[in-house]
């Protein structure tokens, strides 16, 4: 008896989690639907919400330089943070403070990492814009592609690169045609989680944009919508965003686990 | 022919403090199959390692057909390795990764076609030339990964434990077949092993290695009926060791009995030694030059042949005794009767501690 009132317990206290996390969010989904766009009453279905974005010239232009960012950083990082696993792993005996290193910007707080940036981008006189955000989103998705593709690194079986070798493939060869094809769900998901964080970036964006209009992202653009209030435009923008990044992290998180069997 | 066709001289190899390999002489005959012999650490992976070039030599040089290889690095080297693990290429077939090693010969696609065609033939793998590795049993990969590296048909094939993952019916099986490819091939096949069977069965001659040196090298007859050391003789085969001493009537056990021997090693800078006979060297009844009697404490069968158990006060081990099912059948030994044996003076080695 006791048992199974603690099983029941359990069970509530898993309800009361859930619904804590989630409530939030389905609210916001679902006012993104709501005709009347009031948050106190529903009025009816709508994609009204939706249509009205696409009518919106600010938020298109903030569409398109999230996704411009998003694109070249993750492409960026997903190179460099590729090289680097492999690097770090062959390299492994002296790499303890280099892991160390490698997986600051991961802990570093992002306000830090911000301000950081802007200093340096100060200190260089760079001129600010989508380049300088790409940059910067560059220094943060390098660490978790590294990680994830390190992950992947950990259980790999060297040999086959030793037999490379021996079957008289250059070094260049043997990455082409070994390496990368056993590595490349761990590459693609990487680049997921990459792709993911940089649009769903706002702290170091914000300070490494620039003035301006042109160089606003996304979560930047809500942002500055969101001082006036929440909007039923917001709440299917906000949607629409969450809906591309729960893809992308559950295609990540898919591919890590697959492995080898693909 | 060339009687040094792969020529080993003085390789060393250090890794830190540590010598791995210590200055290993050694050369190779064309179209011989060669085995290095030793439990793991005696240095013969290392040794196998540095010919396939992924080891860096510390000291020495490696020189096949009168030239130099040891600054090769692996993919210029014309030696193949097929590795312990196999190491196939996990997102190829079984046909890719065959031809890996021919497309980076830049061989043209046909010949390449015809090739791997050829050696699936070979290892009667056709049928699975579609699969990925991870759809073949431990038998088949491993001959998938014969295969790969025989098909560019290297001057010397390096084999590093290939029969290792293999249960034991199998291995006896492909002990034959590698032996068969060998000579079909006609290539230089150097195996490493830790299975003294291994290298008897399949060797042409035989390294046996100890802390990165060689021991002995020679045939197989050779190693195992004249050992030139007492870890050979124990580590070869089954031997029967008895402390002696070397005293003025020549060599006597600790209770007095006289050992009379023909094949004495190491000379003698103390008397402590001991007489070392192989099972099957021991005859039932007294007719050899040498006796002893003892009582039988356990019969092991194996069908072609009985292992028997003597317990003796020669030594505290019990001296093992190898007899025929027909030997077996007129003498039916049972376990506690005390029996004779006998050997020859020429089956006698004596080693000094």
């Amino acid at each position: 008896m006791a048992e199974r009132n603690t099983f029941r317990l359990m069970l509530l206290i898993l309800g009361v989690v859930f619904a804590f996390l989630y409530i939030p969010i389905s609210v916001l989904v679902g006012l993104s639907f709501n005709e009347g766009g009031l948050p106190t009453a529903w009025t009816g279905f709508s994609f009204k919400w939706y249509g009205a974005l696409l009518e919106n010239d600010d938020i298109l232009g903030a569409a398109a330089n999230t996704v411009v960012v998003a694109i070249c950083s993750t492409i960026l990082s997903t190179f460099l943070g590729t090289f680097l696993a492999v690097g770090v792993e062959i390299r492994r005996r002296n790499g303890k403070w280099l892991e160390t290193v490698i997986f600051a910007p991961m802990i570093i707080p992002d306000i830090v990492l911000a301000i950081a940036l802007l200093s340096f981008f100060s200190l260089l006189g760079a001129k600010m814009g989508l380049h300088t955000i790409i940059v910067s989103h560059v220094v943060f998705n390098l660490a978790f592609v590294c990680a994830v593709v390190r992950a992947r690194l950990k259980s790999f079986d060297w040999s086959i690169v030793e037999a490379s070798a021996d079957l008289g493939a250059s070094t260049i060869t043997t990455l082409y045609r070994v390496m990368v094809p056993v590595l490349t769900p761990a590459i693609v998901a990487g680049a997921l989680l990459a792709f993911t964080l940089s649009v769903d970036e706002f702290i170091i964006a914000f300070f490494t944009a620039g003035a301006g209009r042109s160089s606003i992202t996304l979560p930047m653009q809500i942002y500055a919508m969101i001082r006036f209030g929440v909007t039923p435009e917001i709440n299917a923008l906000a949607s629409i965003v969450m809906t591309v990044s729960v893809i992308c992290l559950a295609l990540s998180q898919r591919l890590n686990k697959g492995g080898l069997s693909g | 022919m060339n009687q040094s066709f792969l020529s080993i001289q003085k390789v060393q190899k250090n890794f830190g403090p540590v010598t791995a390999v210590t200055g290993v002489t050694l050369d190779i005959r064309e179209n011989e199959f060669f085995a290095l012999l030793g439990a793991s650490g005696s240095g013969k992976t290392t040794l196998l390692r540095m010919l396939a070039g992924f080891e860096k030599l510390s000291g020495g040089d490696v020189q096949l057909e009168g030239s130099s290889i040891a600054h090769l690095p692996p993919n210029q080297r014309p030696l193949n390795l097929m590795f312990q693990s196999y190491a196939l290429f996990p997102h190829m077939t079984v046909a890719q990764n065959i031809a890996y090693g021919l497309e980076m010969d830049k061989l043209p696609k046909k010949q390449i076609k015809a090739s791997v065609d050829e050696i699936l033939q070979v290892i009667q793998l056709e049928h699975l030339r579609n699969r990925k590795p991870d759809q073949l049993s431990g038998g088949q990969s491993q001959r998938v990964a014969l295969a790969r590296a025989l098909v560019k048909r290297p001057k010397v094939l390096l084999l590093d434990e290939p029969l290792g993952a293999l249960d034991k019916k199998l291995r006896s099986e492909m002990q034959l077949e590698l032996k068969r490819l060998q000579v079909e091939f006609g290539i230089t096949f150097i195996i490493v092993t830790h299975d003294q069977e291994e290298a008897l069965v399949m060797a042409d001659r035989i390294a046996i290695m100890k802390d990165g040196g060689l021991l002995q090298v020679g045939t197989p007859q050779e190693i195992y009926e004249a050992p030139e050391s007492r870890f050979a003789a124990d580590f070869i085969g089954v031997m029967n060791f008895l402390p002696i001493r070397k005293s003025s009537q020549g060599f006597v056990t600790a209770n007095g009995l006289a050992i009379k021997a023909n094949q004495i090693n190491n000379s003698a800078s103390n008397s402590d030694a001991v007489a070392a006979i192989r099972p099957e060297r021991l005859m039932i009844g007294e007719d050899g030059d040498n006796a002893l009697s003892g009582e039988i404490t356990a019969i092991a069968y194996h069908g072609l042949d009985l292992l028997l158990h003597l317990k003796t006060d020669l030594s505290e081990t019990p001296i093992v005794v190898r007899m025929t099912a027909d030997v077996a059948e007129a003498h039916c030994p049972s376990t506690g009767q005390q029996i004779n044996v006998s050997w020859y003076a020429k089956d006698t080695h004596i080693f000094f501690a």
